[in-house]
């Protein structure tokens, strides 16, 4: 029976699953959204990662690395590790020359600083509110009456950027109600709201330092209109890994998982 | 505070017979200064004063420091807090049974010249500090007063507490105050309340914001001296220049203690940690220096880490030695036992135990009051908080060469506008020099800002992501 190490990060959000071979591809991902239950949620998305494998049962992985907020509630796993540490490992697994990570999830914003080697030199983090993060999108898009990705596709027509000073979720829907009502343009709204997220994200990254290569990870890192105006107050290119940049915890506890057994 | 984040020590009947010999010694203290004071006057103070009875519980603070630790360093560490407890109950007996002898001060003011003045020193701030670490919430409500009297949230809650002490009537009253420009606006503040609060005569000493030349040094021993001048005119108290030069030798003969121990715990692993080492700094080099009480509580210290040496170490599991910068966590004080535990962390220096210039030239009057001007301008919580970032982070790079420390833990409290500011450049440094750095964001007296649950949460981060550590077993 060939050997499989998964990962799996159970998120405040979603919760992510991913399976590696015995030689380190990825053979299998999931991603569902987070249940009232984190077990249920990591039974499922493991299932359904395993499913994606022929033959393998949930039981039959040979070592289950948790993380993510449910770290400790991951069915089956041989043992936890933060999301900090596995966010490291699977950016520098995917590109070792990543020295900056920013990881915007759905309700939580956090940055990592990496050495040559993958491991995590500094990290500061944004708990305390979901000043933006992936909830604080979730109350956007609603205003705008649109989709995640076609907010995104719209801020990336803007012919000028509207200034958003709300930071905060409640507070900036109102705001954002306003400035509709002031006849903006939805588009140049749209693209005040993303430069306004990234600056808060730079403060953030800015406690660790920042060093190129600098990529960004989480849900919210599938939003090119904020990719964009991260490269902008970032002043830096933001490189792509490859994978689904939502996956990077799970793969990371994933590949620790593998190491776990000497590979 | 919480003793259940511990796990206990396996220890003999006799180290445990000891730990309590060493409570019971603190209750004991505390019994006997209701005795003094007297039984019926006593009674009348803990009427008026509610605070008192949190005395009560310094037994949660013997088992917090005494719980997971074993062998002479928990013995070390009982002895100590009994100490710090016998320094306080004779500083409130003098208090309540002298009150027209007492002099509120500030920790910025030297009690030595309050002593020499055969006057009551007695640090407003006292209260505020020791009360959180017997009993986490201990401030909370005098901070709430303070803050519905119209006190801005976002100052330190140590003043806040103070003030409110004084606006909720429970502030001894003392016979005059002394204190100074500082250590920060909200210390000054402070000051201004408990002066209107409880009506006396107040002086304020003028403590320069450029501190290093020797202009300085003779401005503000000149500030000393009319400090004694207006002292004498507003109190009973007359300056003793011989009892003066004593009490300075007095402090220069524990500062040489002091200075062994500093030597003793560069060791690896040190042969002491903890309580024991800024608790004693706290209340016998800072709130109540100049005692022979001071030097023998220096001496019996050294003398205890040189048997702990011998013993193997106060932690047999050292795996990492910090500097925990700034004022330690008051209402979390179990922090530096639990880091113990958890990950082998001996904490073995912090913000207010380092100092550059300890010792005084007892030579004459003018010798002895320029000695007291540089260990005050140039002491932590001014030289910190004022002036160019190199006076924040040179002694800090400096005792963690010292000390042979692995990593920097900083209590970054909120309220501390002064070392907050500094936490970018803090970061940078750190990164320079290739230090692990903790920013432990909390608030130094109030636990609803940030829980210890919540602090602990912070540490844990860092130690296993950043140290890689792997919590023990």
């Amino acid at each position: 029976m060939p050997k499989y190490f998964a990962g799996c990060d159970l998120g405040s959000t979603t919760g992510k699953a991913v399976i590696l071979n015995a030689s380190g591809k990825v053979v299998a991902s999931a991603l569902i959204r987070s249940k009232i239950d984190p077990i249920e949620t990591g039974r499922e998305v493991l299932e359904m990662a395993a499913g994606q494998v022929e033959g393998l049962d949930v039981r039959d992985i040979s070592y289950l690395v948790g993380t993510g907020y449910g770290r400790n509630e991951v069915p089956f796993a041989n043992e936890n590790v933060s999301e900090i540490t596995c966010h490291a490992v699977g950016a520098h697994y995917m590109d070792p020359g990543v020295r900056t990570i920013v990881d915007i999830g759905g309700q939580d914003v956090k940055a990592i600083a990496l050495n040559d080697d993958g491991s995590v030199l500094e990290f500061a983090m944004n708990d305390k509110c979901a000043a933006g993060t992936g909830r604080f999108y979730e109350a956007v898009v609603r205003t705008f009456d649109v989709t995640l990705d076609q907010f995104s596709e719209l801020s990336l027509k803007a012919k000028k950027v509207v200034p958003v000073t709300s930071q905060c979720t409640v507070f900036a829907e109102s705001e954002l109600v306003s400035l509709l009502y002031k006849r903006h343009p939805p588009a140049d709204i749209a693209a005040g709201v993303q430069l306004s997220v990234a600056k808060r994200v730079f403060t953030l990254a800015r406690r660790v330092g920042i060093r190129p290569k600098v990529t960004v990870t989480g849900g919210c890192s599938k939003n090119k209109g904020l990719v964009k105006a991260l490269e902008k107050v970032l002043r830096v290119d933001i490189v792509n890994l490859g994978m689904d940049p939502q996956f990077m915890g799970a793969l990371g506890a994933a590949v620790i998982a593998l190491r776990k057994q000497g590979n | 505070m919480s003793i259940y984040d511990l796990k206990g020590a396996r220890v003999s009947p006799m180290e445990q017979a000891r730990t309590l010999y060493y409570k019971a010694e603190a209750y004991g203290h505390i019994a006997n200064m209701g005795l003094r004071v007297g039984p019926l006057t006593m009674l009348g103070h803990l009427r008026s004063k509610p605070w008192l009875k949190v005395l009560l519980d310094c037994g949660t603070l013997f088992d917090m420091s005494t719980k997971g630790r074993e062998g002479l360093y928990r013995q070390a560490s009982a002895m100590a807090l009994s100490r710090v407890v016998k320094a306080i109950t004779e500083t409130l007996e003098g208090v309540f049974t002298r009150p027209e002898y007492t002099v509120m001060h500030e920790d910025l003011v030297p009690p030595e010249i309050i002593y020499a003045m055969g006057l009551n020193p007695w640090m407003a701030e006292l209260l505020g500090i020791m009360g959180p670490l017997i009993r986490s919430d201990f401030a909370e409500r005098y901070i709430d007063v303070s803050e519905n009297a119209g006190t801005p949230p976002d100052i330190c809650s140590l003043p806040k507490a103070t003030m409110g002490l004084a606006l909720k009537g429970e502030m001894p009253r003392p016979a005059a105050i002394l204190t100074s420009n500082m250590p920060c606006d909200g210390g000054m503040s402070c000051y201004t309340v408990l002066e209107r609060e409880l009506n006396v005569p107040t002086f304020r000493l003028d403590v320069p914001y450029n501190f290093y030349d020797e202009r300085s040094t003779k401005y503000f021993a000149d500030e000393l001296f009319r400090a004694v001048k207006w002292l004498e005119a507003n109190t009973p108290g007359r300056m003793d220049w011989d009892r003066l030069k004593e009490i300075c030798d007095e402090r220069n003969r524990s500062v040489e203690y002091q200075m062994e121990l500093w030597d003793l715990i560069r060791e690896k692993p040190a042969p002491l940690a903890g309580e024991a080492l800024y608790l004693g700094h706290m209340i016998f080099m800072v709130a109540m220096p100049g005692r022979p009480a001071c030097t023998e509580y220096m001496k019996t210290m050294v003398d205890m880490a040189k048997r702990i040496r011998a013993e193997g170490g106060a932690l047999h599991n050292e795996r990492f030695r910090a500097a925990l910068w700034n004022p330690p966590t008051l209402v979390y004080p179990e922090l530096i036992a639990w880091a113990e535990q958890r990950y082998g962390v001996v904490t073995l220096m912090d913000m207010i135990s380092y100092n550059r210039h300890p010792y005084i030239d007892t030579k004459s009057p003018q010798t002895i009051m320029e000695g007291l001007s540089r260990i005050i301008m140039q002491g932590p919580m001014a030289r910190h908080t004022r002036g160019p970032q190199t006076n924040f982070f040179t002694d800090l790079f400096d005792l963690y060469e010292r000390f042979n420390l692995d990593m920097i833990w900083m209590a970054g409290h909120m309220g501390c506008k002064n070392t907050m500011a500094l936490n970018g450049m803090f970061r940078e440094k750190c990164r320079e020099r290739g230090i692990p750095l903790l920013i432990i964001q909390y608030d130094l007296s109030d636990t609803r800002v940030v829980s210890p649950a919540e602090i602990r949460k912070q540490a844990e981060g860092f130690m296993e992501t950043v140290i890689k550590a792997e919590p023990s077993k």
